[in-house]
């Protein structure tokens, strides 16, 4: 830092404004653009359509059997090395298998190609028993809540830990992790491996989950 | 997190300014900004940086000492090291004598087309 004096801050309650991203695909295209974002830790990739591929909905693959009679999903399973899908609206997230290999790069076009194939054909990409079966808003919060209540929050009770349900849209669950699970080392940890599976066991139609936490703001993570 | 080299804001407030100063906060010390240009008056654009070289543990723009402060959008250059140069673009937040606001967002996460 420069000569300037610093001086020491006051205690003040730190708060988020929101950040606008910038529109992905501006202008709007008759040709099927895909963007691949792999995560830092190369755990998964998210593919970024200009076009919608489950509007108002999302839907979880957990593995080939699920992907029966859905033509987008059953296509991704057939290429080697994929493990897990979530479609949502207009985005992709896929996992794979070898756990080993960070450069997504050949995946990707592979899983491009696929995409595009797909899209540009306009047949149905999900089942349509997936959405002719889908629950109400009303149901899936309930549930959701219900797993929360008697199962999961429970379990982070002993950590100082409690989870919120903030929001259900189409089948798309958002929470908040609070208490000793908020900037805690171990939460991405206890959302994938104990949340998720809570959720995905007590309400089987359940989605993409969301977790909206600002883990830079915890004042009392159980691993700090 | 990348070492932040320098970091430049243009602060657009909305219907209540405040008299200033315009302060933030890096890793727990309050600091003017350097090259301060406009003002933060009802429909002003403030703009500044700091040449901060260093890791953003914490960066916060700190709300005014009394009164309300209304910012209708901000946005905020990073220059870091490793990383090419980025902008944020935030939303509409108020600030008062008890709040500041959080400025850092890590780099954006490459993206390649397939």
């Amino acid at each position: 830092m420069n000569s300037t004096s610093p001086r020491p801050a006051e205690t003040r309650r730190m708060i988020q404004a929101p950040v606008l991203s910038g529109d992905l695909y501006p202008e709007p295209s008759a040709e099927v653009l895909i963007k691949a974002q792999p995560a830092p830790g190369g755990e998964s990739c998210v593919f970024r359509l200009n076009r919608e591929l489950l509007p108002g909905y999302s839907w979880f693959f957990p593995d080939f059997e699920s992907a029966a009679g859905s033509p987008l999903a059953e296509a991704l399973f057939s290429l080697d090395d994929v493990e897990t899908v979530l479609v949502m609206e207009s985005m992709l997230t896929v996992t794979r298998k070898d756990k080993t290999l960070v450069d997504w790069k050949p995946l990707a076009r592979e899983i491009g190609q696929v995409l595009r194939r797909l899209v540009e054909a306009g047949q149905p990409l999900i089942g349509e028993r997936i959405l002719a079966e889908m629950p109400s808003e009303e149901a899936i919060r309930e549930g959701i809540q219900r797993v929360i209540d008697s199962e999961v929050n429970p379990g982070v009770a002993g950590h100082g830990g409690r989870i919120s349900l903030l929001d259900v849209r189409g089948n798309t669950v958002t929470i908040q992790m609070g208490g000793g699970c908020q900037g805690c080392s171990a939460a991405d940890l206890t959302l994938k491996q104990g949340i998720h599976k809570a959720f995905r066991t007590g309400v089987p139609a359940v989605g993409a989950i969301l977790d909206e936490t600002d883990h830079s703001a915890g004042l009392n993570p159980y691993f700090s | 997190m990348p070492k932040l080299n320098r970091f430049n804001i243009r602060i657009e407030t909305g219907d209540t300014g405040t008299p200033g100063p315009v302060l933030f906060n890096i890793n727990n010390h309050v600091l003017p900004f350097e090259n301060a240009e406009g003002g933060t008056a009802p429909g002003e654009v403030f703009s500044g940086g700091f040449e901060i070289n260093s890791f953003a543990h914490t960066l916060a723009l700190v709300g005014p000492k009394e009164g309300a402060w209304q910012i209708r959008a901000m946005t905020v250059d990073f220059v870091c090291e490793s990383a090419p140069p980025y902008s944020v673009r935030f939303g509409a937040v108020n600030l008062d004598e008890t709040t500041e606001v959080n400025l850092w967002q890590d780099p954006p996460i490459p993206a390649f087309d397939v």
